[in-house]
This record gives C-alpha cells, structure tokens and sequence, in this order.
C-alpha cells in the first residue's frame, strides 16, 4: 500500500495504519536524533515524542501544502531534538556519556596504542566542539555534513530559508576549523 | 567577489552545492589570492579530519519500547486508538498494598516540598545566631533554577495512574460505575499540586497551566461524594477535552 494511503486510514483513526507509519520512518527519525543529540536515550526519547506528535497533528497534516510526509517528521523531530539538547544543556549533562563513549567504534589502529589514543582525543575534541556551537548550528551542520542533507533540504526540515541555513552552516564550519585548529594544522589529514 | 564571499562559497564548494558559475568566480578569486587558497587548503583538511573520525554508526534501538512509550503519550484519546489492552484498574484490590506504600511516600515527597519550596524559614530579623542561617542555607525559598523540575516530574507520574483509570473508564465495566481514589492521597495530590502550580506560575506558565487543568480535574475527584459532583465519565471525557495526558508526557520531559 502507498504511503498516502496509511496517512489517510490513519487519519481516519485506523491504528494499525498508524503503526506502519511509525515502522517506515523510525529508523530515520531516530538516526536523526542520534546524530544530532549522540545518546541512545535522550534519541529514543525524541522518537517518542516524534511520533506522538505527528499523531496528535496528523488531522493537520495536508500533505497538499507541499511538505511531504517525511520532511514533516523531520521537521518535528529536529525541533524536538533541539529542545532535548536544550534540556541536556540546562542539566549540565553533556550528550556524550560513558555509554556513547563506550558505543565508539574500535580503531583500525589497534595495533598502534599512539594512535588509537591521538584518534580517541581527536574524536573528543570534535565532540567538544560539535557541543560549543548552539543548539541550531549544531542542527545544521549535523544535517549537512553527517545525515548529508542539502541546504535546501535543510531549509525545508528546519522551516528557515535557504540563505539563513547558509549563515548557520558558515557560522558552524568556522566554529568548528576554529576548535579543531590544532589538529587541521598537522599533517596527515590533506585529502 | 570579496574574501568573505569566497569563504562561503568555499564552505558549499566543499560540500558539492556550488553551480557551475559559482564554481567558476570561486576558482577565479582562489587564483588571485593566496590567502584564501591557503584557507580553502586548511578547510579541506578539516573536512577530511572530521571525516575520519565519523561518529560510530547509530545503535539499534528498542524500536517496541518506542512504541510501547507512544502508546502511553496517546492513550488520552478514545479508545479506538488505544492500540494495546486497557491497562488493569490501578485501584483494583491487588494494588492496594501497594498504594499503601506509594501514598506514604507521596507524604514524605509533600513534606519536602512544602519544606523545600513552599515554607522553608525566613531568617529571624536581626538573628545573628549559627542556627538561622543554617536554616535559611539549607531550606531556600526560592529553589535553585531546576531543584523544582524533579518535583514536578515526579507529581506528574504520581498523578498518571489516577487520571489513565479515569481516561480508561467504561460506565458498567467491572468497577460498576465507581473509580477507587485513596483520599488520603489524593488531598496530598491536592496539596502538592497547590504548592507547584504556585511556584511555577511565574517560570513555566505552560507548566502552570497544565497544573491549573490537573487542580481542577482534582477537585472534581475530590468532589465525587457530592450532590453536584461530576460522574467518572464526565472526569474522563475532561481529561480528554483538555488534553491532559498528552500535556503531562510532554511537560515531563521538557
């Protein structure tokens, strides 16, 4: 069945009509969040609140004003995934616990314990800085250079124009070359 | 085109977004200006170190805790969405000892919020002794910026069985028309709702307001015995008008 339908029997209230929404965009709405906040949790939370959203204003929903159906749950879960780093900000709890920390993958390095330690303080220190830019930089530039969204994409999801995507995104790549200096500067990096 | 300009077109160039002529006028300026084709180096090399070291790829998630979580966010509604059995009567006699226990703990949690945010001592005018202050130190009067959020997180989740058996209610099943409440806890609901809805009312008028929404619905409750007291199916059909459950999910987190 096409995805209209299912938005259209679930509109009527058909559950099940639900559920195979929810089934054909979890995967994306969570990968999102994760990306974006870095914690399984605070991600699953966001998901939740996601579709829980979506359901209460799926009678909303027309898919005739141009935003399909992805791109608007895009949209509700970047806004909720900014309010949830908000909240992590407020609890002085930074996104990247023991848990993320111990979810990072092993180095093709292991061999080489030097490296395996310069790769891990290099990935903190992206971390650091990935959290230093606000919480709609940060957004951005998680949509763009990691889920690699367009800017007109990007647009679209975050409700924004084109032109201030674009500000955000320099904003965000000037921040993190500014952080990441130290490291940019070495060699070993050129492409 | 300006060193500025070029900046950001190199930051698209990067990233595959420039058109052919943009393209150009960046290559263009690059040629005549060693400063930026210094910087377009260092960028592509920050590219390439962020690439590098990618974020691990997504852990897989409980994708039927999810659900189960979404079915609670939007179980407010008829009952026709409700995707999953109604839950069992929280006040069925099986839980009583259980609620028991849970009703002296929300005693206790009401006597540290009163204490903490709603009655904490004043230091005495013109007390100079060691006691005043460490009462005043230890019991604030205005709480820290988010001591109260806990608070309310948790009155909302005490408060969630007794408004779902209400959401939930069905004249004639089972319960025979009546909705067990402890009164005893739910005066302490009562109270501790008061003192919440006090506090936030300046800070989180959205909080405020669901509050002001629970008080009412409370009062209903509490008025069941009365001549003029609502029945359970009009509490339900007002918890569901305003939304409450859905307002509680998301407050909670926020």
């Amino acid at each position: 069945m096409e995805e209209q339908a299912y938005i259209r029997r679930a509109q009527e209230g058909d559950p099940a009509a639900f559920r195979e929404l929810f089934d054909g965009h979890r995967q994306r709405v969570y990968g999102l969040a994760y990306r974006y906040l870095r914690n399984q949790t605070d991600a699953e939370d966001v998901l939740q609140e996601t579709f829980i959203k979506a359901y209460h204003g799926l009678a909303r929903y027309n898919p005739e004003k141009g935003l399909n159906f992805s791109a608007w749950l895009n949209r509700i879960c970047v806004n909720a995934s900014i309010d949830a780093m908000r909240r992590a900000k407020a609890r002085n709890v930074g996104p990247f616990g023991p848990e993320e920390a111990a979810a990072m993958p092993a180095t093709s390095h292991a061999s080489d314990p030097e490296r395996t330690a310069r790769n891990a303080e290099i990935r903190e220190k992206i971390d650091q800085a990935l959290t230093r830019l606000t919480p709609k930089q940060r957004m951005i530039f998680t949509l763009r250079h990691y889920q690699e969204f367009t800017t007109r994409e990007i647009a679209e999801t975050v409700a924004s124009s084109e032109g201030s995507v674009k500000k955000h995104l320099f904003r965000a790549v000037a921040a993190m070359r500014k952080q990441l200096r130290k490291y940019v500067q070495e060699d070993g990096y050129e492409l | 085109m300006n060193c500025k300009k070029a900046l950001e077109l190199m930051v698209l160039d990067l990233y595959g977004e420039n058109g052919a002529a943009e393209k150009a006028r960046l290559e263009e300026h690059l040629r005549g200006c060693a400063a930026c084709a210094a910087e377009k180096a260092e960028m592509r090399r920050l590219f390439s170190l962020l690439d590098e070291h990618k974020p691990e790829d997504v852990p897989a998630a409980d994708w039927e805790k999810a659900w189960t979580g979404i079915q609670a966010g939007i179980s407010g509604k008829p009952a026709d969405w409700r995707l999953s059995p109604a839950p069992r009567p929280f006040f069925a006699p099986r839980w009583r000892w259980a609620f028991a226990g849970a009703t002296l703990v929300l005693v206790l949690a009401a006597g540290i919020v009163i204490g903490r945010f709603g009655f904490g001592p004043s230091p005495r005018p013109g007390g100079s002794g060691a006691q005043a202050t460490v009462a005043t130190a230890a019991m604030p009067t205005v709480p820290a910026p988010n001591g109260i959020r806990p608070a309310f997180a948790a009155h909302l989740e005490d408060l969630k069985p007794i408004l779902l058996d209400y959401a939930h209610y069905v004249p004639g099943e089972k319960t025979e028309g009546r909705v067990y409440v402890d009164e005893t806890a739910l005066r302490t609901l009562m109270l501790q709702n008061v003192l919440l809805k006090r506090k936030l009312a300046e800070r989180d008028p959205a909080a405020a307001d669901l509050l002001e929404d629970l008080d009412l619905i409370l009062k209903e409750i509490v008025d069941r015995g009365s001549n003029s007291a609502k029945s359970p199916a009009e509490i339900r059909d007002l918890i569901e008008k305003r939304d409450v459950l859905f307002k509680m999910e998301i407050l909670k987190k926020t």
